[in-house]
């Protein structure tokens, strides 16, 4: 098992030394000023130097956003390994899949007339 | 199977490739956006400007390295190299080449080749997503924060199409396996004829998941700064960069991979370098859309996403599952 994926973990390593090395040679090569007036540590706020404001708060629809992409993951998770088998199961499969489409589409459709897609 | 420092002399081979790869799609871009307005773009650093990326590369590690003192110092520094991790992570599972007998042993062209590469790629692509959502929010600025849920957002809204389109091209080869799909397309047609619709669907999807424009919204420059990574300089704004880079090359390979036959040619069997070819190609398409369309708005982009591309990736996968069953 472990001999399939030790490309993949060499290739990993690879992949985490490169901008590993990148991070740390640009702290250690980078120009040191002599000293750093505050202006400079504080966040950009195009002028205005106050610190940002301490509570954040989002529309609604970046939750609904997550909601109904955790949802629709969910339905491609479950079609991907019907769709590798699809020709062994033939009509079965086919209608298993149809099932399946349907039931999403309505509750497409009924968040689609809730609003849930409108952004706002 | 291959030795193991076959595996690692491979794998230095091809990650260095992507690396070039990379630098010189930065340049190919600015050349080209140049000559599309009229300007001449790169020219100083070597012939044509061709040592700009590594002109870039040093003056960007020599940079000063700051950072706001408000910002949680280990998360800021980590989010660029998870973001790139990922994203030179995915390449390992695109096939470039047949496969070759050298001297005794086999040699496969791909690093690794497994069995559910496609699943695996797009899992490499949602854990990118931390990267930006964990740079944008360790910044403690309010662009950077708004930066990283609107990349967020975006990014997974487009996964959902991206992933569906895909679902044509599984049920046509029956397989996970991109080494394998691209066999099918060799023995029997390129899958852009039968999954055109998939093909438009995986392009538009995979623009935006890439952010580039016309869906560059992340780091729409003229309402948000740069987005997240408003507060990043230096080598490390530059692997943001570097990730999104890889990723456009990566989904380019990817889409070459299902779409258009692999490294399988009209003519000629010049393995690799077919593939290599079709991807500039794409990578150009890609730079030239940047060049002529302007940026959307974000409720556009959302409405574009969840009302046209989704239905009509899941009607193009009916449709396939359908034509599939009925002629098996």
């Amino acid at each position: 098992m472990i001999d399939n994926w030790l490309p993949f973990l060499i290739f990993g390593a690879f992949a985490l030394i490169i901008p590993g090395t990148m991070i740390t040679a640009s702290f250690v090569l980078s120009t040191r000023p002599t000293h750093r007036t505050k202006a400079r540590t504080v966040p950009f706020e195009s002028g205005v130097s106050q610190g940002p404001p301490k509570q954040q708060r989002f529309t609604v629809s970046f939750y609904l956003t997550a909601m109904l992409f955790i949802l629709f993951d969910i339905e491609i998770v479950f079609l991907y390994p019907l769709a590798v088998i699809l020709r062994k199961l033939g009509w079965f499969g086919f209608t298993e899949f149809g099932f399946f489409v349907a039931i999403l589409a309505l509750a497409y459709v009924y968040i689609w007339r809730k609003g849930a897609l409108e952004w706002r | 199977m291959d030795p193991w420092w076959i595996d690692a002399i491979k794998g230095f081979l091809i990650i260095n490739i992507v690396l070039v790869c990379f630098a010189y799609t930065t340049w190919l871009e600015r050349k080209l956006l140049s000559r599309m307005q009229g300007r001449f773009g790169p020219n100083r650093a070597g012939p044509f400007g061709l040592l700009q990326p590594i002109a870039d590369l040093v003056k960007l590690v020599r940079k000063e390295a700051f950072m706001p003192m408000s910002a949680s110092a280990k998360l800021y520094i980590a989010a660029p190299i998870l973001s790139t991790f990922t994203a030179l992570l995915a390449f390992a599972v695109i096939p470039f080449g047949a496969g070759w007998h050298i001297w005794k042993w086999d040699v496969s062209g791909v690093v690794v080749d497994a069995p559910i590469s496609l699943v695996l790629i797009f899992a490499l692509g949602s854990l990118g997503v931390y990267g930006f959502i964990i740079g944008g929010w360790a910044s403690d600025s309010k662009y950077s924060t708004l930066g990283a849920m609107r990349t967020c957002a975006q990014l997974v809204s487009y996964e959902v199409s991206l992933a569906l389109a895909v679902l044509g091209v599984v049920i046509q080869a029956g397989t996970l396996n991109l080494s394998e799909i691209v066999h099918q397309q060799g023995t029997q047609f390129w899958f852009f004829g039968p999954q055109f619709v998939g093909l438009v669907v995986f392009f538009l999807a995979g623009t935006a998941e890439t952010s580039r424009p016309p869906f560059d919204l992340p780091e729409g420059d003229t309402e948000i700064v740069a987005g997240y990574h408003t507060e990043y300089s230096g080598m490390r704004w530059g692997l943001f960069q570097m990730s999104e880079y890889v990723h456009m090359i990566t989904l380019s390979a990817l889409g070459v991979t299902l779409f258009f036959g692999g490294w399988h040619g009209p003519w000629a069997p010049l393995g690799p370098l077919w593939f290599f070819l079709k991807l500039l190609v794409v990578v150009f398409l890609f730079i030239w859309m940047r060049a002529s369309l302007p940026r959307l708005r974000y409720d556009q982009l959302m409405r574009f996403g969840w009302k046209i591309l989704l239905p009509v990736a899941t009607l193009n996968a009916f449709i396939t599952a359908l034509v599939v069953v009925a002629v098996n």
